[in-house]
Formats: C-alpha cells, structure tokens, sequence
C-alpha cells in the first residue's frame, strides 16, 4: 500500500531552489535520519561534477540535486556502492527520474540492493550534452542556472532525449520526490511516497498545507508539450535508421570502441558477447566473406553490435542519453535506442524502472499471450493428426 | 539482365534451430519416412527453443542467412516445462526490433512441431522457403559493410 504525505518548503526567488534544497538534505543528516547521502557534486576544479557519498554534513555545500550535466550515471555510482548486498547504513540517493528507473532496473537485475537505499527524486528539466558543457563550464553554469530559474524547462539545449522525455517527474518506484515546477516559484513541494520515504518527513517542522494542484498541472502541461514533441521526433529518427541502408548510414561513423556500452547504466555484463572469444572469427572464414560480398570492413560486426546491444537492453532503456554523451564520433546513439526501447516496451507493455513490483518481461510469461507468432502456417495446421 | 538471371538462381540459405526434443525428433521422422524437403534450411540442434540467445539469431542474421526458424515444441508440451514460453517472448522481443528498424522482419520465424508432426515439418520448411525465395536474398550481403 502506497501512502503519500506531502509539505512544502519555502523558496526565496533570490536564493533559488537548490539552498533550501541542500539546507533540508543536511537536516537530515544531522539528525541522524540517514547515515550518508549519495549526490553530484562539483569537482574541485569546478568544471564538471562527480558523485560522493557524504557523511559531513558541510560538504553538501558544494552538492548540486541539479547538476547541469550528468557525466556518469546514477544508477552506476548506486551499482559500486551495493554490489556486493546491502549494507547497514541508511543511505539516501538524491537523483534524477531517468537515474531512479535504471536503479529499479538493476535491482530487478540484481545488481543494485535496494533494502537500505532511499531514492530520492527530483524534477528534472533535463541535463546538457557533456560536449557543449564542456566548451566553457563557467558559462554553461551560469546558462543553466538562469534557465532553472526562469522556469523555461524543455529548452532546445538540453540534450535531445531530455527534450522529449516523459518521465522528468515523481515516479510510483521513487521513495521520495522534490517538486519544482510548483508555479508559484516560492516554494518545493515534497513528496514522499513509500514508508521509507515517511520516515524522511516524520518530524520535519514543515509547511504540511501543501495543495499539490499547482505542480501537478505545471508537470501535465510540460508532459502534454513533449508527448507530442515525442512523436514527431521519433518520426525523424525513424525515417533516418529504417532499412539495412538506414541502419548503415547511421552507424557507418562507429569505430567499435564501445563507449556507448561502457557508459550505460543498464548494459552490466562483465563478459559481454561482443568482444568476447566467441565473437571472433578464422581468417579463412573472413576470407571467404570478403569474397562473397566483395569486400569486408573492419572493425568487424559494427552494425551488429548495436543491434545485438539493442536486443539485450532495450526493454530497461531509461533513455537517460549517457551513450549518445560517450560517443567519440557523434552518432546520436541515444535517439535510435530510445525510439526502439519505446517499441520495443510498447510490445510487452512495461515501462522500464516505473514500478518495482514489475518483472521484466522477459523473466516472465502467460501462458496465452503473442498471438501471431506463426499465423502463416496457419494453413498447414491440423494435416497431421 | 545480370540481375535476372540472379534472381532465376537464387536459392535460399536458411539456418534452423530446432529444438533437440520435438522438432529435431520430427526433421528425423521426416526423413525416415522418406519425405520430401527442400535442401535449403541448414539444421542446428539446441537442447531448447529457450537456448536460442538473441546474439545466435542475430550473428546468423548480419551473417548473412537468408532466413531464420527457430522451431521447438507447442506450448504447455516443453521438456524443460516452459522453455518454450520464454523462447516465445525472446522470438517477439527480436521480431519487435526487426519491425522497428525494418530489417525484414520476415526473415525471422518461429514455428511449434511436435515430434510426430513429421508432415507438418516439411510444410513449414517449403512454405518458408517459398516464403523466403520470394524475399530475394539478404541484403546485408549486398555490401562489404556490416
């Protein structure tokens, strides 16, 4: 059973929402509610960011629930720290949605322990693409802020998945949710949405009349706007990689380095296909393709590799963009796998990282379900009895 | 007039998995009551439907077959209990990506024979190698890209 108890906290327009924000994640520390918080934080040269996990309550100053880029994913830093079990402290994870679903799908993978972790989500306005980030942090920095301040979310500079995502907001698998896009800029309303994320309220002197109206409909308006900027996109993407001619002008520019599969969050295996033992060819056999086909390019099995890669985790693509991010050549790596992740758990009707409870579609069955599977030897049935 | 004549010879190459404990059972029928067959599928033996990885259809698919069965036994009828239900899903999962990136998803298929279904095996052979030959060859051997 889902409880839901929501308070607000108070926002001055100067300050803007990230202080007040940290100010009440250190309450929290000091109060002994968690043991340690896992969040981005500036690096010291202050040109990107990297996750900590901090137990001194006066490093959270240089914390940031809202990095402008999101270098590694959540999920990972989440993966190296409850690899092996769970342990005894409380620890609470301050990430963004896409973050929060592709910890719920390791853990349904196994390789995330959620017993002791508190998700904590934030609505996202999206992240920049590392590459533009980079080009001149500072100014970057001050871009971002000024946006976040401003209200103006779905910005044409965020990356491109972030501009068409859905799932920015509060999510059925997060134990606790920061509300921002409240309207009246004054104020964060927060959420908590699971017993663990009682525990986070209980005893916080708080502003408890919080009408969540305002938000809800300030995220359904931003929601309605991508939904559409959502298909239109999709079409794009599609026209673009349809047909082995397709599929190979847009993944002509790969060279094999898979940066794409190092970066994402979902991809775990520590002894993928693609690279192993087994996917090596004989020469001879490599002769004898060549021969065949007139030529052979190398690195060998590019375009498979992606296909191959698709296969695998398509149904737990969060669609955080980490692969486009890590890309060395540019291939918008991250469009073509959210548009056939979008297909592809449209087929089984999942979300991935939406509910916790939710096996993944391919650990499970029913006994009548796809039906189709063989509808052309329809004609051949029943001639043998 | 070269392209004709190519398509007059095409002869499909179709890789086969066929479940060890049914449909191979039936290939084996088939033959020992002297069926006939079309030569084109080429037959590899798998302990179970399920044994089918995404990356085997795959590596034969960008290999360069021109078809794809992955055969085993009906529903509710598998040795293993419910290999085949998981094979089921991994079949719509992949068919599912083919769709979407039209790779000639029909290239891909997935039947049930049972072990006395010898006749029905040599049906499905044929009618997917008709099937097949009517598709033209794989594209993905039309250039030395891959």
């Amino acid at each position: 059973m889902k409880t839901t108890t929501a308070k607000s906290l108070r926002v001055s327009k100067k300050e803007g929402v990230r202080k007040p924000i940290l100010a009440f994640l250190k309450s929290l520390l000091t109060d002994a509610v968690f043991d340690a918080i896992l969040i981005p934080m500036q690096v010291p040269a202050g040109d990107s960011y990297a996750w900590v996990l901090v137990k001194d309550p006066s490093l959270l100053d240089q914390a940031n629930p809202l990095a402008p880029i999101m270098p590694v994913q959540g999920a990972k830093a989440l993966k190296s720290l409850t690899r092996k079990g769970e342990g005894n402290l409380k620890i609470a994870a301050v990430m963004r949605p896409c973050e929060v679903r592709a910890s719920v799908e390791l853990a349904k993978l196994n390789q995330i322990h959620l017993e002791s972790i508190t998700l904590m989500s934030v609505d996202c306005p999206g992240v920049l693409p590392v590459a533009d980030y980079f080009e001149n942090p500072g100014e970057s920095e001050k871009r971002f802020n000024a946006m976040l301040s401003e209200n103006r979310w779905g910005n044409g500079s965020m990356k491109s998945v972030c501009q068409i995502c859905e799932q920015f907001s509060i999510l059925p698998s997060s134990d606790f949710h920061f509300g921002l896009m409240t309207g009246s800029e004054s104020s964060v309303v927060l959420i908590s949405s699971s017993p663990k994320g009682q525990r986070v309220l209980k005893d916080r002197s708080l502003d408890g009349s919080v009408s969540l109206s305002d938000w809800e409909n300030g995220i359904e308006s931003i929601r309605q706007e991508r939904k559409k900027e959502r298909t239109k996109r999709f079409r794009e993407v599609q026209s673009m990689v349809e047909g082995f001619d397709g599929l190979l002008k847009t993944f002509a520019r790969c060279i094999g380095c898979h940066n794409c599969q190092s970066a994402c969050p979902i991809c775990y295996c520590r002894h993928c296909y693609f690279g192993s033992e087994a996917s090596k060819l004989d020469s001879d056999f490599i002769l004898k393709k060549a021969e065949q086909r007139g030529g052979l390019s190398f690195p060998l099995d590019r375009r498979m590799f992606h296909v191959g890669r698709m296969s695998h985790m398509s149904l737990s693509c969060v669609a955080c963009g980490l692969c486009s991010d890590a890309c060395p050549v540019s291939i918008p790596v991250a469009d073509v796998f959210s548009f056939v992740a979008d297909q592809t758990q449209r087929t089984f009707d999942y979300k991935a990282g939406e509910k916790r409870e939710e096996p993944l579609p391919i650990r499970q069955y029913r006994l009548e379900e796809i039906k189709g599977v063989e509808e052309w030897v329809k004609d051949a049935e029943g001639v043998e009895s | 007039m070269e392209d004709q004549k190519q398509k007059e010879e095409f002869f499909p190459k179709i890789v086969g998995y066929l479940c060890n404990w049914c449909t191979y059972a039936a290939a084996d029928l088939a033959g020992s009551s002297k069926m006939e067959l079309s030569p084109s599928l080429n037959v590899i033996r798998v302990m179970c439907s399920s044994r089918v990885d995404y990356n085997l259809v795959l590596t034969t698919f960008f290999g360069g077959a021109d078809g794809i069965l992955i055969a085993g036994c009906h529903p509710g009828d598998c040795h293993y209990d419910k290999g085949n239900y998981y094979a089921r899903r991994r079949y719509a999962l992949l068919k599912s990506i083919l769709e979407t990136l039209k790779l000639d998803p029909e290239r891909l298929q997935l039947s049930w024979i049972s072990a006395s279904e010898g006749k029905r095996y040599v049906d499905v052979v044929n009618e997917f190698t008709e099937r097949i030959k009517k598709l033209g060859p794989n594209p993905i051997n039309r250039n030395a890209y891959y």
